[in-house]
């Protein structure tokens, strides 16, 4: 008899935010065993009846991203034909967002592939968090929740950050400059721009400051720290130009590559980062990063979307 | 020929290249590599605009970073105006299903070490760990504690996922127009497609190999590893007018369900027994064919295999078995197990994959591939 209760599987990803995450909401994670095979294929084995339940499915798009999108897309087929109810894909940081548009000759839009991919397979819902571009939701034919961790983030800079008041946001880039001046305008705090000109894939040349950040706090606002080679540019940059302290907050903390030697680095204070993607071993390494639970924003988000409430509320509000 | 442009996938780098040179023309530049955070990155140098693609990659290897390599290139054609974008899958993946989380014949889980082997829920640790146990015997999964005692799911047995029908859609969601493969483990998979799908068979290949280079052939026994195989070991016995065995399972007790024993069908002693069968990946299977063969008096055991995948200790397996000699396509490249045992041969399947090319590019009928060797 289907008891018509959420039923959360965890890929390998991120195990810890799905424990999290099933904590708030107060069920137990649902069993599953997601492994290879000696010769590399995924093996999904679904260990209770999913049939008309709603079912969702957490993976962020981190690590071995093929593997763990393979691991996403068996295990939301799999529900499929095992007669779910609806099928909810859960994707803290979405996987290939960068690559959006043609913007060479025969680049291939993978995000676009991705959407396809995950509709294919069977999804009926997907609920992810700060979209590279929120334009990708149009990629997809079902719904799709972008949700926000701004909210976390405001909380976090007026707790976290003594001498918030005098702060300034500060963009790293053009393209993220809404994100930063929405949460200028909710902190009534200034705001400045970096204007940077890129020469090949992660890796960045001239940095153009526009506004006065001489005797503040700077705080760099972003949606992803890879390489981490835009932040650093941009706090050296604003360090030159007379910041007292150069903060960074970013939703995914990617942080491949030289990203630690990077950050350690005299220029920044802090890097605050979600819990979208796993990072403890990177913190053990690196005592400037601070972690924001984003768990309470994603267990509300699938209350609301099983019990049919407004998840809007989330947008300007970050539950405990 | 024209309008044609033939992409290699890193998967399997000479395939593609003796491909191309087999059909003359210049394998397509692309850039291949991964972004720092491991995600692909595709870069197609050329232009494809109108143009017939056929890009080949294997499954094999990094099995999803090559599936997702694929499905971005296919992607990639398409949204630049390519004609027609066929994917040349010379082994390919997934199309395995298994029953239970096992196989009979043992493709077992590994603890691979660059995946942090942190525990998806309680279950796979006990799972995990009754691996560890149970070595060399099938495992009961009902007996586990897999069901986890909980007593609320006592119906209720694992759900495994077959992943078959996934692969084909994505495939064809990526905007694949045309599949081609080689020896499909199950051939009923071309259903699983809308698109086409031609399934080219390497039989030719190995009745070549058999004539050429084993010898007093007609008087040697083509034996089949399992009941499932028999029917491609009797096609190519009867192509080459030879003897025909097969080994089965044979489940003994009520009491032991699962503990089997491979029982002879037919006569070995003193010939010469060539084992047929389409994968060898941990290489179980053929092993302990070929101790029963010996054990009946078999003089020399061959093995011919299509898509010889030897993941995990095959390697070992194999060298420290009594088979004599291994005898595999190239659909998976094979340098790397050569090197490591002696006992490995390689027949070349460039030649089916480029006649084939040529001829679908052509328009013309590709049935003369499925008979005659003359050709290759």
């Amino acid at each position: 008899m289907s008891t018509n209760s959420i039923k959360i599987f965890a890929g390998n990803s991120h195990l810890e935010l799905a424990q999290l995450v099933a904590s708030k909401i107060g069920v137990d994670l649902s069993k599953v065993v997601v492994l290879k095979y000696s010769n590399q294929e995924t093996s999904v084995t679904i260990g209770e009846s999913v049939r008309d339940e709603d079912v969702f499915i957490i993976q962020s798009g981190c690590g071995e991203i093929n593997d763990n999108l393979m691991e996403l897309l068996i295990m939301i087929n799999a529900c499929k034909t095992a007669s779910a109810r609806r099928i909810t894909a859960v994707i803290p940081c979405f996987p290939y967002a960068r690559q959006d548009k043609k913007d060479k000759s025969r680049a291939p839009i993978t995000a676009k592939l991705v959407a396809n991919m995950l509709t294919v397979s069977g999804a009926n819902h997907v609920i992810t968090m700060d979209l590279h571009a929120s334009q990708i939701q149009g990629f997809f034919n079902v719904p799709v929740d972008n949700l926000y961790c701004e909210p976390s983030m405001l909380k976090y800079i007026k707790t976290e950050i003594p001498d918030w008041k005098n702060a300034m946001i500060v963009s790293p880039d053009a393209g993220g400059a809404k994100r930063a001046t929405s949460i200028a305008d909710r902190l009534n705090l200034d705001f400045a721009l970096i204007h940077k000109e890129r020469k090949k894939a992660n890796e960045v040349s001239r940095m153009v400051l526009v506004g006065d950040v001489n005797g503040k706090v700077a705080i760099l606002v972003d949606d992803m720290a890879d390489t981490c080679g835009t932040l650093i540019t941009a706090a050296k940059t604003l360090k030159d130009k007379g910041a007292i302290k150069v903060y960074a907050i970013v939703a995914h903390g990617i942080l491949s590559g030289k990203a630690i030697d990077v950050i350690n680095e005299p220029y920044l204070e802090r890097l605050v980062v979600t819990n979208t993607i796993p990072h403890e071993d990177k913190k053990r390494v690196c005592p400037k990063i601070d972690t924001i639970d984003v768990s309470p924003t994603l267990a509300e988000a699938i209350r609301r979307t099983h019990n049919g409430e407004s998840v809007s509320f989330l947008f300007s509000h970050a539950p405990e | 020929m024209r309008n044609i442009v033939i992409f290699g996938g890193s998967s399997h780098p000479d395939l593609a290249d003796q491909i191309a040179s087999r059909l003359n023309v210049q394998l397509g530049r692309a850039k291949l590599s991964k972004f720092s955070n491991k995600e692909t990155n595709v870069e197609i140098r050329e232009s494809v605009r109108e143009k017939d693609v056929y890009i080949i990659q294997s499954g094999c290897g990094h099995v999803n970073d090559n599936l997702m390599e694929l499905l971005i290139m296919i992607s990639a054609c398409k949204t630049a105006s390519a004609k027609k974008v066929t994917a040349v899958i010379p082994c390919f993946p997934y199309s395995r299903q298994p029953d239970a989380p096992y196989k009979k014949n043992g493709a077992r889980y590994i603890r691979n070490s660059s995946i942090l082997p942190t525990p998806v829920s309680e279950v796979k640790e006990s799972l995990v760990a009754a691996t560890e146990r149970n070595e060399q015997q099938n495992f009961d999964v009902e007996q586990s504690n897999f069901s986890c005692g909980s007593s609320r799911n006592a119906g209720y047995k694992h759900w495994i996922a077959r992943s078959g029908t996934l692969i084909a859609n994505l495939l064809t969601c990526a905007g694949a127009d045309h599949i081609m493969t080689m020896d499909l483990h199950d051939p009923q998979f071309q259903g699983f497609f809308d698109v086409p799908v031609d399934n080219l068979y390497s039989q030719p290949l190995m009745i070549k190999y058999i004539k050429n280079n084993i010898s007093k052939y007609e008087n040697a026994v083509i034996v089949s590893p399992d009941a499932g195989g028999a029917k491609r070991a009797t096609a190519i016995a009867d192509k080459l007018h030879m003897d025909f065995a097969l080994i089965h399972k044979e489940r003994r007790s009520q009491i032991q369900p699962h503990k089997t024993d491979l029982m002879l069908v037919g006569e070995v002693k003193d010939k010469v027994c060539i084992l047929i069968d389409d994968i060898a990946d941990t290489s179980l299977t053929i092993t302990k064919a070929a101790k029963v063969l010996n054990a009946n008096g078999a003089k020399k055991i061959y093995a011919i295999i299509t898509h010889a995948i030897l993941s995990g200790d095959a390697i070992k397996r194999i060298q420290e078995s009594v088979i004599d000699q291994v005898i595999v396509s190239d659909s998976i490249p094979q340098e790397e197990h050569m090197s490591r045992c002696s006992k490995i041969r390689v027949f070349h399947v460039a030649s089916i994959f480029a006649e084939a090319v040529r001829r679908i590019h052509n328009g013309e009928s590709i049935s003369a591939l499925f008979g005659r060797t003359e050709l290759l």
